[in-house]
């Protein structure tokens, strides 16, 4: 473990975790939308995601994740729709939204004149943590992100990196329940975006919610439970497994010796195969259940006379899934135009 | 009020590495206690004919007593004097006009309006911000003010003439309502332009009424009495009250966010 986390949720007087009755779910909306004039940004988006999981919410620039998680988090209104938030209902309970999250802006937004400590101990003391509970709290959180040698040095002196860690840091101070990160590993170097990948994981393992917007498709399905792909609606949700299997199907990706297109028949003629196709020595096959499937496949393949090098699961990438659906949200929008 | 105080602390904090901005600040201050002093010493020792005449000119009956050199030191005592009740509107222009648009500026504003503080407190923080140090530096230039002119004065009666019952009410009690109703201004403009110096300008407007009082005084049409000067001050101390009461109203989250930070 890169980050020793010294005791889960401490201080739980302060922490919106010691609310009595939380959902099942973190965050739930129903038809939330919001417009700026005549233009929807956000349209009719319902979803839920549930306690204690990573929700990666993915699209495009200019899709709307900002302003979704600005409703979420009580910054702006939404035009239509609600949510429930950490068990608040936005709109009705807005202060109480504000206290039970923390978030992680695009930009840092530090002060750059004051030092690490001081802009973490003003916004320990902003989300009501009393003098002695912010020290603490802004020093377990330096020591943790390893800022706390740079304490007293001007946050103006940082690097990207450091700013970022101060950031998660001073969207963690209150212990919040609910965790919106905003392109949380943007602009890192690999080990800076390693250490702040292993943290939310720790997040989820201690019982938050972290709702992730991020570009970066391999950390998104490194760390997400579910995924929602959205552009001014929402496309599609679901396991980053299960998005794969509706879109692309289950199959298996066989490599012979020679020419694979050889055995293409071989494989057509067996009655659970869907599709095949032969690229060089590798042939694709689609399958509905590889693990029951793929032993009678093999011996088709060995009774066609291939020799075989390797079998292994046809893996569609999470980018594959995004650009998948994207494509498809836009010539639906096109359709409806 | 807690909260409030959070962020003035903060605020001061980082008010106090902003060296440029405690120039801006600092040198207005200086120059209008140095040259009145200097040029009261000036018309009490230099004869002029211009100068001998103001007493005639100006309906002041304060003046009836006094001598000729007398009264070219109380006529320019008394407008000088007027400087300091103008020293509140001054000082904290500088600072309160960085307030919201320096946030906006910074990208801090978000992570600041995410926070569980009402548009009050927000306020309220940043306006002391502002007022506490422009009230320290008016008071301590008005003293300066006060003590260098017992040093240069030809008599007493001028000295009274020049620091009456009404300068003395106005100092201490409008100049705080006067610095509010500055602040109030810059801070509600702060959120609704790009840059300081616009809010800056713009909230220059409040400027106007004193001026006028200032040049209604300088002709003779209004003397400042302590009762004139109380009136003044409970009048402006409402002014102000409302002026902060406007800001509040005209602090649009929603607005200063999706315009400022998308």
């Amino acid at each position: 473990m890169i980050l020793q986390r010294q005791e889960a949720f401490p201080g739980a007087n302060h922490s919106p975790l010691a609310a009595p009755s939380l959902p099942m779910n973190a965050i739930e909306t129903c038809d939330l939308t919001r417009a700026f004039g005549e233009r929807v940004v956000v349209d009719r988006l319902t979803l839920a995601a549930p306690r204690g999981a990573v929700f990666g919410f993915l699209g495009p620039n200019g899709a709307g994740k900002t302003t979704t998680v600005r409703m979420l988090a009580a910054l702006i209104a939404p035009t239509a729709g609600s949510a429930v938030v950490a068990g608040y209902r936005l709109g009705e309970d807005d202060q109480m939204i504000r206290r039970s999250v923390g978030l992680l802006t695009e930009s840092p937004g530090l002060y750059e004149r004051l030092s690490a400590h001081q802009n973490l101990h003003f916004f320990a003391r902003l989300y009501d943590l009393d003098t002695t509970r912010a020290a603490v709290q802004t020093e377990r959180y330096l020591r943790m992100l390893e800022l706390w040698d740079r304490r007293d040095d001007p946050v103006g002196s940082f690097s990207k990196g450091m700013r970022q860690k101060l950031a998660i840091a001073r969207a963690l101070l209150h212990e919040p329940t609910v965790i919106f990160l905003d392109e949380p590993t943007a602009g890192l170097d690999p080990e800076a975006a390693r250490i702040v990948r292993e943290f939310i994981k720790e997040l989820r393992a201690e019982g938050r919610t972290i709702f992730l917007t991020t570009h970066n498709l391999p950390e998104a399905d490194e760390l997400c439970d579910t995924i929602a792909v959205f552009r001014t609606r929402l496309l599609r949700i679901g396991a980053p497994a299960a998005l794969r299997a509706e879109l692309f199907g289950s199959g298996a990706r066989i490599r012979v010796a020679g020419d694979a297109g050889l055995f293409l028949d071989a494989v057509r003629a067996l009655p659970f195969v869907h599709a095949v196709t032969a690229s060089g020595d590798v042939l694709n096959v689609s399958l509905d259940d590889p693990d029951e499937h793929n032993p009678f496949l093999v011996r088709a393949l060995i009774d066609a006379g291939a020799a075989i090098r390797y079998v292994e699961p046809r893996e569609h990438s999470l980018e594959e899934v995004y650009l998948q659906l994207v494509r498809e949200g836009m010539s639906q929008e096109r359709e409806y135009a | 009020m807690r909260k409030a105080l959070i962020i003035l602390q903060k605020e001061w904090l980082e008010l106090r590495s902003e060296r440029t901005l405690w120039m801006t600040i600092l040198i207005p201050p200086l120059l209008l206690t140095i040259l009145p002093v200097v040029s009261v010493y000036l018309i009490g020792v230099t004869p002029d004919e211009d100068t001998a005449q103001l007493g005639a000119v100006i309906a002041d009956p304060s003046l009836a007593d006094l001598s000729e050199m007398e009264v070219g030191q109380a006529v320019m005592g008394k407008q000088f004097g007027f400087m300091f009740l103008l020293m509140p509107l001054l000082v904290p222009s500088a600072i309160a006009s960085y307030s919201i648009v320096g946030e906006k500026m910074r990208r801090t504003l978000e992570p600041l309006l995410a926070a569980p503080v009402k548009t009050w407190e927000l306020l309220l923080g940043k306006c002391l911000a502002s007022l506490i140090p422009a009230l320290i530096i008016s008071w301590g230039a008005a003293l300066i003010f006060v003590l260098a002119l017992r040093l240069v004065v030809l008599s007493d009666k001028v000295y009274q003439v020049i620091l009456g019952g009404g300068w003395w009410v106005l100092l201490l009690l409008g100049s705080p309502s006067l610095a509010l109703l500055m602040v109030a201004a810059t801070v509600a403009v702060s959120g609704r332009v790009n840059d300081p110096r616009t809010a800056q300008q713009v909230a220059a407007v409040v400027v106007v009424p004193i001026l006028a009082l200032f040049v209604a005084q300088l002709l003779g049409v209004v003397v400042l009495t302590p009762l004139l000067a109380f009136i003044a001050s409970v009048a402006l101390a409402f002014l102000a009250a409302l002026a902060f009461a406007g800001a509040i109203a005209l602090f649009d989250r929603e607005n200063i966010l999706t315009r400022w930070t998308a």
